[in-house]
């Protein structure tokens, strides 16, 4: 019963890591306030349960759909006008403050404050958040492979050129945007229909920082990066419960560090793939040699210097 | 009377986002990125200057050492991980996430060293109000209006009528072109973050003495970018603007609706300011610079 639901919460963060994928390591933007995404999900699909007796499936999506909808009227002021990342940034910061604030003062029955939504059924399975999370995935690497996934990619790269090329900034930044939007709120119906109790308190600003802090260890530009440091990073803070704050100061400085030595990430601008695994530890010796010659390499060009 | 001393809080408190503001608008335009770790080194240099007043020193002592305390930590934020990083042509995103990287380092060092709790910086001043004309004026207010005009009065003599004012607003113009004119870009960076440490010190301890002292104090630093992103952002005359606009707005916001949406209300302002004017009020484009 634990092991299944440490694989839920991982499920659900790699839900809402690869979406921000798309948004900060694909399409180049910002944002620390995907866990208000995640709070209007939970919140939409909790509720559209309860109060309408809507199907899991389809609360999850409505969910999902819901947060895509808040962040278009968060997205489409500070997208627009080929405005710097900065507003975005600044805004999403605000964003996740300001849906946790509204949350925490609707003292009705409905939302219930700060006291959040207890008595939820548990819809979530282990296999159905397997199962969202895969097709999930899957859609995402279509989705990055394809001609949009392209234009992301171009418009991080060279937001100019880009747009010289005829890819409309503002449609690919506010697409991606909602994109990401709509897997953080699927993944807060999932984790609440899982938990059985949602409050605001739960999408924290460390939430946001979470997902961060996933993505830029996983690596920038890629699917599986993300998603192993998903997996990685969650199973990891299952066993280090009781450093609570020094975690956030950890990831303080793993964004430091990362950013300083190799701001591509882990796995940055490559894909995990079985078939090269394997090559590589089949022909270990020639690439050991390789990896040697590389260095011998290395090492002579400096002292040269 | 209340309205009056409404409008003297909120004069203050704005003279204050109008400091952090413009220490803000100095590093974004002459880095084009947004420094985060802004909130960051304020709370460090409050802490300073709690501690030491707290050891017996006087407000004075207290002021000089959050000032140093905020050089040394923005200095080293520079040198650490903001330069190596600019010598690797980084992208901007890259730096942000960095300069993300210290705040969330630096906030949660001190949550988990000194705990989450409140503490009070005592003034200094002998009285706590004055009362001029039946109107209750809080010392500190006064203090922190008249130091915030005295420090920007020294930033705009320092930017327009010294030598290395004039680098620096150079390389705000251009970083590149600057650096082959025979700029020592270095010694700019060096100058631009002595100033904004400083900007964040002085704020720090105003905002210690009229509220707490606390490690989640840095968010305050948010506000000040809200209000250079409505003066316009990169320009300094617009973050004094924003900053001053704001600090009113919030106060009558907290004064007359509610105190627990102010926080809604500004960031509402700073998204119908991008809606309508995106360039903010006095921003002129890309172009408008210092």
């Amino acid at each position: 019963m634990y092991i299944a639901s440490v694989i839920v919460t991982v499920c659900a963060n790699i839900i809402s890591v690869i979406g921000l994928a798309l948004l900060t390591g694909y399409t180049g933007m910002f944002s620390l306030g995907h866990a208000g995404f995640m709070a209007i999900g939970a919140y939409g699909a909790v509720l559209l349960n309860r109060y309408y007796a809507v199907p899991y499936f389809l609360a999850l999506i409505s969910g999902g759909v819901m947060a895509a909808f808040v962040s278009v009227i968060i997205g489409y002021p500070t997208l627009r006008n080929k405005l710097r990342g900065d507003y975005f940034a600044i805004c999403m910061l605000g964003f996740g403050t300001v849906v946790r604030l509204i949350l925490n003062n609707l003292n009705n029955p409905v939302i219930n404050g700060a006291l959040g939504l207890p008595g939820i059924p548990k819809l979530t399975s282990l296999w159905s958040a397997l199962f969202i999370m895969a097709i999930l995935v899957y859609f995402m690497w279509n989705f990055v492979n394809s001609q949009y996934g392209k234009n992301c990619v171009a418009v991080q790269q060279q937001e100019v050129a880009a747009e010289m090329m005829g890819v409309s900034l503002v449609k690919t930044k506010l697409l991606s945007l909602v994109i990401s939007a709509f897997y953080c709120g699927v993944a807060g119906g999932v984790l609440g229909f899982w938990l059985q109790y949602i409050a605001p308190a739960s999408f924290s600003d460390t939430r946001s920082n979470d997902f961060l802090a996933t993505l830029v260890t996983g690596g920038t530009n890629s699917i599986t990066g993300p998603f192993l440091a998903a997996i990685l990073l969650t199973t990891m803070l299952e066993y280090l419960r009781f450093l609570v704050n020094w975690r956030l100061v950890v990831y303080g400085l793993l964004y430091i560090l990362v950013m300083r030595f190799r701001p591509e990430g882990i796995m940055g601008y490559k894909e995990f793939s079985l078939k090269k695994t394997i090559l590589f530890f089949k022909e270990f010796p020639q690439n050991m040699g390789k990896l040697k010659g590389k260095w011998v390499g290395f090492w002579e060009s400096r002292n040269r210097n | 009377m209340t309205i009056i001393q409404q409008m003297i809080t909120s004069v203050s408190v704005g003279g204050l986002y109008a400091v952090l503001a413009v220490g803000y608008a100095l590093i974004y335009s002459v880095f084009d990125f947004t420094n985060f770790a802004f909130g960051g080194i304020m709370m460090v240099s409050a802490f300073s200057g709690y501690f030491v007043s707290n050891a017996g020193f006087g407000t004075i002592a207290s002021m000089i050492a959050a000032i140093v305390t905020g050089i040394l930590v923005s200095i080293a934020v520079e040198l650490l991980a903001y330069r190596p990083m600019r010598k690797k042509n980084a992208k901007r995103l890259f730096l942000m996430i960095s300069a993300m990287g210290v705040n969330i380092f630096l906030t949660n060092l001190y949550l988990s060293l000194f705990g989450a709790n409140l503490r009070t910086l005592p003034s200094g001043f002998k009285a706590n109000t004055i009362s001029i004309m039946n109107v209750q004026i809080g010392t500190v207010d006064i203090a922190a209006f008249l130091t915030s005009m005295v420090a920007l009065g020294i930033l705009t003599f320092f930017l327009y009528k010294t030598r290395s004012g004039i680098t620096v607003r150079a390389s705000a113009t251009d970083i590149s072109t600057a650096g082959l004119m025979g700029i020592n870009v270095n010694k700019v960076s060096l100058i631009v973050f002595i100033i904004s440490g400083t900007t964040a010190a002085i704020a720090g301890m105003f905002f210690g003495m009229k509220y707490t002292v606390y490690p989640g104090m840095g968010a305050m630093s948010t506000k000040a970018f809200i209000a250079s992103v409505i003066g316009g952002l990169g320009s300094l005359q617009g973050a004094v603007l924003g900053g001053f606009l704001l600090g009113i707005m919030e106060t009558l916001v907290a004064g007359y609706i509610s105190a627990t949406y102010r926080d809604l209300f500004s960031f509402g302002i700073m998204i119908v300011v991008l809606m309508f004017m995106p360039n903010g009020l006095v921003g002129r484009g890309d172009q408008s610079k210092l």
